[in-house]
């Protein structure tokens, strides 16, 4: 059986990925594609836990958390159409009008 | 059986008041009959009420006779106290509410005329005058400090509102309008004062009704030192009132009211009413020599200032104005000086000096009587003078002699009684006040007492002063020849007019002649067996009095010295044969400039309250600017600073805020594996 910590390696290795994507790409297609990165990695961690304490606890949550990802990148979607309907632009670094 | 009934005294006009108040205008001459028949009211009951007291038995024994309601009672058991409602009637109220309830009857008929041609202001005149004559006749009749401070008060506002009665749609409203404020304000600083004088006495006494806080018993458990505060205090309320050194500046300002409210002012109301709230508390005064030395000083004092004031001013009305300060000063010598000698007396168990110093009390208010008839009389003879020739100038007056004989006549005989001639009203009160001075400085054995025979000199100086002044009026008004406005003088003023003129100058003429007949048995006020008794003796008609003043050779000095001014006058200002300018360099001479500045006292007042008054507020301006507001504002200033510097990491980059969640996070977890690692604490 392969042994716990590569599971958690993973999720680990792919959490680090997703957040290194949210903090340094500039498309925010790609930015809500690396926070789906964020969420699988938690997902796996759920799964790898359920497993190995034998509790489908841990399914149920990754079910219920796939559902909301799905609900979230269609807002998430939605939002960066719109702002590229009204701004011609899907650059994060050109979308800070929201500030002071 | 009238005697219970002299709360209607006050009653009577005050619903005099309320009827002409509210239905003033519906009423033939604006209410003016229903107030004179008020205040005539009122002093009938006065009459019978007074006659019944001096001639019953029952009340001589204890010397006065009171009479309370409970009005309201503040906190419980022992540590509770009441304030009633009630008359206390002595031979001192009884005095002053039969002269100013007779003299405000005879100034009401008189208004009726002088005040004929007001219209619709009739109404507000005669209302307010009825108001002044409630204050009056309640002030003397209250039962205790509380009440008579009601009534004091009611009299501040009357002598506001009637000083300011020409405060709108009049010419000089403005002027007049400031008359009134300067009278209403300065006579609340002394008004402070007598209420912080009550505050002390009910602090030392447990109560404020004269049965107990003028007992002797009572007086000579309490605090010497708080008594003597209280005194003054009380005393400082006095000099408001009735206009003494140093707030004596309002009064000649009170000119601005009809003459008919100065005559109200100066006789029957206001400013004896300071009088008599020393007379009142004489016992209370009596505890300390030097608080009726310090009485005696600021009435010697303001009698001299005021009569030199009075010798270069043109304004016949002001004249008489600073005749009143004068005399009321005499009044506060008398009382003070009598005072003195009852205090020492006290003192020194002396029943001797007693004697000497109840004569001042005596004398007090012999002159305060005396002086309400004599100028009542003489502020109705100027209104007199004033409604025919339409100026208040003497310069521009003369000769009015012949076009209105009954005033000329009546003024005269109440200039010869202020005057101080020998056998009229002023007379004998006057040299009753400067024999009570020399007495005091004879008498007493204190080296104080060398103060009286400064105080002596400066009374005998005012008498000459007085009786030039009151010559020079008289002159300059009736006599030589007529000059601009006297030559279009309307003649003698219609019968409603003369006929007060007429009756008050039969007292100003006789009124001291009561002297003889037992007056001083009546007003006078002894200590006998540890009780304070005003009047206790029964009056003994006699002619001591002749012999006592005409074997006194200060006596002929004052005769004397009235005959040397009234000829000085006669010879400046009748015959013209001396030029009075030649004396004061055709009034550019330094003294004749200081006096007619008032000896610069309002300049003293305005510069006081302007440097002192701006001074704070410039102060408390500065500290509400820079303190309070400055306090308050930095700290707004830096909220919206800090706000301000804080909300710039807000800068809108999606990037930004994802490195700060995760760096909070790291920083989360950095903290939680410190604990575990260096104290085992599991999160």
């Amino acid at each position: 059986m392969i042994p716990m910590e590569y599971f958690l390696t993973f999720g680990a290795i792919l959490f680090a990925i997703g957040a290194f994507g949210v903090m340094t790409k500039k498309n925010t297609v790609i930015i809500l594609m690396c926070i789906e990165l964020m969420l699988n990695a938690a997902n796996i961690n759920f799964i790898a836990f359920s497993a190995f304490l034998g509790d489908a606890m841990g399914q149920v949550m990754v079910i219920m958390t796939i559902s909301v990802a799905a609900a979230e990148v269609a807002v998430g979607i939605a939002i960066v159409l719109n702002a590229y309907k009204m701004r011609k632009t899907t650059d994060a670094d050109d979308l800070t009008t929201m500030r002071w | 059986m009238f005697v219970e009934y002299v709360w209607l005294t006050v009653l009577i006009p005050l619903l005099c008041f309320v009827i002409v108040g509210a239905l003033g205008t519906r009423i033939r001459h604006g209410g003016g009959l229903i107030t004179v028949a008020g205040a005539a009211c009122s002093f009938i009951i006065a009459l019978l009420a007074s006659y019944e007291f001096f001639t019953s038995s029952d009340y001589s024994e204890v010397g006065y006779v009171t009479e309370s309601l409970e009005w309201f009672t503040v906190g419980f058991g022992s540590t509770s106290f009441t304030i009633s409602i009630g008359y206390y009637l002595d031979s001192l109220s009884c005095l002053i509410m039969m002269f100013a309830s007779f003299i405000s009857t005879l100034i009401f008929v008189y208004s009726l005329g002088y005040m004929g041609d007001q219209g619709i202001k009739k109404r507000r005149y005669f209302a307010e005058v009825a108001l002044f004559l409630t204050g009056m006749i309640g002030c003397v009749t209250a039962s205790n400090m509380v009440q008579m401070f009601i009534f004091w008060e009611i009299m501040g506002l009357c002598s506001y509102l009637l000083i300011g009665f020409w405060g709108f749609g009049h010419p000089e409203a403005k002027q007049k309008a400031s008359a009134a404020k300067k009278a209403f304000l300065v006579t609340r600083a002394g008004d402070v004062c007598l209420m912080g004088g009550m505050f002390v006495l009910f602090f030392e006494m447990g109560s404020l009704d004269y049965v107990t806080i003028f007992n002797g018993a009572n007086l000579a458990a309490a605090d010497p030192e708080m008594l003597a505060l209280a005194s003054l205090l009380i005393f400082g309320g006095a000099i408001g009132k009735s206009a003494q050194f140093p707030l004596l500046d309002w009064l000649p300002d009170a000119m601005a009211g009809p003459t008919t409210v100065s005559a109200l002012i100066h006789a029957a109301t206001m400013v004896k009413a300071g009088v008599y709230i020393v007379a009142r508390c004489f016992p209370l005064f009596c505890m300390n020599s030097e608080v009726m030395l310090f009485v005696a000083i600021i009435g010697g004092v303001t009698a001299f200032f005021t009569a030199t004031m009075a010798m270069n001013n043109f304004n016949i009305k002001k004249v008489l104005a600073y005749s009143t300060l004068s005399q009321l000063g005499y009044m506060f010598l008398a009382l003070g000086a009598g005072g003195y000698l009852f205090a020492l007396g006290i003192e020194e168990g002396s029943e001797e000096l007693m004697a000497a110093g109840a004569l001042g009390y005596t004398a007090a208010t012999l002159h305060m009587a005396n002086h309400a008839f004599f100028k009542a009389c003489l502020f109705l003879g100027s209104g007199s003078v004033i409604h025919s020739t339409g100026t208040e100038d003497m310069r521009l007056m003369g000769g009015l002699g012949r076009k209105m004989p009954i005033t000329s006549i009546t003024m005269l005989i109440a200039t010869l009684s202020i005057a101080g001639f020998p056998f009229f009203a002023g007379f004998w009160s006057k040299d009753l006040v400067l024999d009570v001075a020399m007495d005091a400085f004879k008498d007493a054995a204190d080296p104080t007492c060398y103060v009286f025979i400064l105080l002596w000199f400066l009374g005998v100086v005012t008498a000459f002063m007085t009786a030039f002044y009151m010559f020079r009026l008289w002159f300059m008004t009736f006599s030589g020849k007529a000059r601009e406005n006297a030559e279009h003088c309307h003649g003698e003023s219609p019968r409603s007019m003369a006929l007060p003129l007429v009756v008050l100058s039969v007292f100003a003429l006789a009124f001291g002649f009561v002297l003889l007949i037992g007056y001083d048995g009546i007003f006078t006020i002894e200590l006998v067996a540890g009780n304070w008794i005003v009047g206790g003796q029964a009056g003994e008609p006699g002619f001591h009095w002749i012999e006592h003043l005409f074997t006194n050779p200060y006596t002929y000095l004052t005769i004397v010295l009235v005959l040397v001014s009234i000829s000085l006058a006669y010879l400046m200002y009748s015959r013209g044969s001396v030029n009075p300018g030649k004396f004061n360099k055709d009034g550019q001479s330094l003294l004749y400039r200081v006096i007619a500045n008032r000896w610069y006292l309002p300049e003293i007042y305005d510069q006081t309250s302007w440097k002192l008054g701006y001074g704070v507020a410039k102060c408390v301006d500065y500290f509400d600017r820079n303190i309070i507001d400055g306090s308050v504002n930095g700290l707004a200033n830096a909220v919206i600073g800090g706000g301000d510097a804080v909300s710039k990491a807000q800068d809108g980059n999606v990037h930004t805020y994802s490195a700060v969640v995760i760096l909070g996070i790291v920083l989360l977890f950095a903290v939680a594996a410190a604990l575990v690692i260096f104290y085992g604490v599991i999160a």
